[in-house]
């Protein structure tokens, strides 16, 4: 028994595909979007995107296994590395009879994952506020590849080349027939992804969000308003990396191991700086799209693979790789803004503008008081009432736009 | 007889300041740090292989197809996708992220050129293979040991005379530092740029090809190279190209150095002039302006003085320094990558201008 199954065409199982599929949109657009926060709106541009998210699910995959193995008291033999497919396979068995010890494993896990990520992007946004964009795409490039060294090599971390198991949270799935766990993990990263997007269109509509802007646009611009510019762009690295951070042990549980072979750059760096030029520099309804679009276009194509791989000599996953590094150079060239453009920071919301406008000015005004003020206020509502009356025929998005 | 590890921080040193010479070439004319230079390595790694295994010529031989081959590829590169973009009025950060796209491109390239290898010639070890042979022996070891310090003198020789003594030379120069006045002046800065690029790419594809005499080589050999690469040309300033040359002999140097001398131990002696090292770094530190460089100056003399006093000592119960002295294991090869990494982060702290900034009256402290 497992969920139902419903070919499309011979071969194609609608039912799992979208389950893979949902796992692998959720997981880009939680990354794409943590990169848009600070690249398209804070002009932080992080070239070494995967450190954070390896550095989430490495640790997380490192600490989890171990807490789970003393807490379910498993012999580790003191080494948990050497002996880690054994005591994995022995965790893995207990965790549906603990259930809330399992959530709680998931819970950690999300933990760790985000204090990994916050404290790297806290260590990143030591040279992040100083160096230029050229100078930080190589040192973060460079410390991504020192980390993706480190976890080949260093053993005790995560067992080096040999890689290790963890905990798979979603292992009562697996009871409940094929295709459940997948399921299961992906209604836990859709829930992530959600949040992340909801949180992330939250800071563009709040006064943050344009600060952001403004620091991008202009550093001295923003520092001559009272804004700190330093603060602003470390904080935003510290949660975007966090959100990153999570991202890596949610993607750690979900293939329930850590290998280092999977963290390249080219799949946790390039991947959502394509999606978010696919979709719109600092816009986060765009990079929701061009993940959407990135996913599908992946998804498809592992798809088809099957299909011409027969007729020709080499491994098909190459053209991938040049696809995509095609689409990036002809996007940017026939189209840099992306699919959907950046739009102007909207500052109050429509019904609230079109509260002002409709009272007819005195009511608003009234209370306020003072001559000066009142025609201070009533110049900027005349203005309001042009600038959205003139949107109004246009029925444009940047009607917000005072 | 001279360690192995001396003889292969020649080699290494080398092969980096060709390297190093290179990107600092690309970066001087588009000022766009080219992610993908990399490959361009590897470029001149996969001729030298085809050649050795196909065309049975040594890796010499094909050098200078390598540095053709890689210098083409440079050139179509910055004509075909750099330069458009560009026009395109696309920012820096478009342009970087477009060299990290190439270099995922030529990651594509260089599996289907291995698979074909493998279905072709059935070579199981095209995208993994061992030191090529074919090398001559001088004087007991490997000829590229002093082919290759002769090869990057000539080079460097030749450079100096270009941008020096020749027309083109000058061109070259004006166009680097004003290209808008260069071409009021008449000169074709197109026509220098793409030189630049060529002779970018060349510089890569020769290291490359005499990369595989002494290193085992791979697809991915170019892209993880890349950090040192980065790192020797940041700290020879990124503007300057004799730069780029020391920095990269001392960034392979360090590298292979400190590595060797971190796993085995450097004795007292070693030790005690890593630690003058230290002090003279939070000298200059100190020199700059700034607060950071301050507070790391101060940092860098407190551990300096304490591995002095802990040496004079000669406690033996302190970790660091007693691995310093005695040798921390094999732990510490993962780390290696490091190395270079720590000299970049330093640079752009303490030195943002590179090596060539540095002058040693600086030092004095100045009358006030």
């Amino acid at each position: 028994m497992g969920l139902p199954v419903f070919y499309l065409f011979p071969g194609f199982n609608l039912v799992t595909f979208l389950t893979g599929f949902v796992n692998f949109y959720a997981l880009y657009i939680a990354i794409s979007i943590s990169l848009n926060l600070e690249f398209g709106y804070a002009g932080v541009p992080n070239f070494g995107k995967v450190l954070f998210i390896a550095g989430g699910a490495s640790v997380t995959g490192s600490i989890t296994g171990r807490l789970a193995a003393y807490v379910l008291n498993i012999n580790t033999h003191g080494d948990f590395i050497t002996f880690n497919f054994r005591i994995i396979g022995q965790i893995n068995p207990l965790l549906p009879s603990v259930p809330w010890f399992t959530l709680g494993l998931l819970l950690l896990g999300v933990v760790i994952g985000a204090a990994i990520g916050a404290l790297f992007g806290f260590l990143a946004s030591y040279p992040a506020i100083r160096l230029r964009e050229d100078y930080l795409g190589m040192l973060l490039l460079g410390v991504a590849q020192f980390y993706q060294v480190v976890l080949r090599t260093y053993t005790p971390l995560t067992g080096g080349a040999q890689n290790i198991l963890v905990p798979d949270p979603y292992y009562y799935f697996i009871s409940l027939g094929s295709g459940y766990r997948d399921l299961a993990a992906a209604v836990v990263m859709s829930i992530f992804a959600v949040l992340v997007f909801v949180y992330a269109e939250r800071v563009a509509r709040s006064p943050l969000g344009r600060t952001l802007k403004a620091v991008r646009e202009s550093e001295d611009a923003a520092r001559s308003l009272g804004k700190d510019d330093v603060k602003i762009r470390r904080n935003v690295l510290i949660v975007a990396s966090a959100i990153a951070g999570i991202a890596g042990a949610l993607f750690t549980f979900y293939v329930s191991s850590v290998e280092y072979d999977t963290w390249t750059r080219f799949a946790w760096t390039f991947w959502p700086f394509l999606i978010v030029i696919i979709g719109g520099i600092g816009n986060n309804y765009g990079v929701a799209l061009g993940a959407f679009f990135f996913a599908m276009v992946y998804k498809s194509l592992a798809q088809i693979q099957p299909y011409i791989q027969p007729y020709i000599f080499f491994d098909a996953n190459w053209l991938q790789d040049l696809l995509f590094a095609a689409l990036l150079v002809v996007i940017l060239l026939l189209r840099p803004e992306g699919i959907l453009k950046e739009k102007s920071a909207p500052t109050l919301s429509k019904s609230k503008l079109s509260t002002i406008i409709t009272s007819g000015g005195e009511p608003v005004l009234e209370h306020v008081g003072g001559s000066q003020t009142d025609s201070r206020l009533a110049r900027l509502k005349r203005f309001i009432s042009r600038t959205s009356s003139r949107s109004h025929r246009s029925s444009n998005e940047d009607s917000a736009n005072v | 007889m001279v360690p192995g590890y001396l003889i292969s921080t020649v080699v290494y040193g080398t092969l980096f300041a060709l390297m190093a010479m290179g990107l600092t070439l690309t970066y001087m004319t588009t000022k766009v740090p080219n992610f993908a230079y990399g490959s361009f390595v590897t470029i001149g790694l996969y001729t030298a292989y085809h050649f050795t295994k196909v065309f049975k010529i040594n890796p010499y031989g094909a050098s200078i197809f390598a540095f053709i081959l890689a210098g083409l590829v440079s050139v179509l590169m910055y004509v075909g996708i750099l330069r458009p973009l560009a026009r395109r009025g696309n920012s820096l950060v478009a342009l970087m992220i477009a060299t990290f796209g190439v270099d995922i491109g030529f990651v594509g390239i260089f599996g289907i050129y291995t698979d074909y290898m493998q279905s072709r010639y059935k070579l199981s070890d095209a995208s993994q293979f061992f030191a090529l042979p074919g090398d001559i022996t001088l004087f007991g070891v490997q000829g590229v040991v002093f082919i290759a310090p002769i090869v990057l003198a000539l080079i460097t020789i030749g450079l100096y005379l270009l941008l020096k003594r020749t027309r083109f030379g000058i061109a070259m120069r004006a166009s680097v530092e004003n290209a808008p006045l260069a071409r009021v002046l008449g000169i074709n800065v197109e026509r220098v740029y793409i030189v630049s690029w060529m002779l970018a790419g060349g510089f890569a594809g020769l290291a490359g090809a005499l990369y595989t005499l002494w290193l085992p080589g791979g697809t991915s050999t170019g892209s993880d190279l890349i950090v040192e690469i980065f790192a020797s040309s940041v700290l020879g300033g990124l503007g300057s190209i004799f730069g780029a040359v020391a920095g990269g002999l001392m960034i392979g140097a360090s590298e292979d150095l400190v590595t060797t001398g971190l796993s085995l131990g450097f004795g007292y002696i070693l030790t005690g002039a890593f630690a003058v090292i230290v002090l003279a770094v939070a000298a200059v530190a100190w020199r700059r302006r700034g607060r950071d460089a301050k507070i790391l100056g101060v940092f860098f003399a407190v551990v300096g003085l304490y591995m002095f006093v802990e040496m004079a000592t000669g406690f033996k119960t302190d970790l660091f320094v007693g691995g310093l002295v005695n040798g921390f294991g094999p732990d510490v090869t993962p780390f290696q990558k490091a190395i270079p990494l720590l000299v970049m982060v330093l640079t752009l702290v303490i030195l943002p201008h590179g090596i060539v900034s540095l002058k040693l009256s600086s030092l004095r402290r100045k009358k006030e």
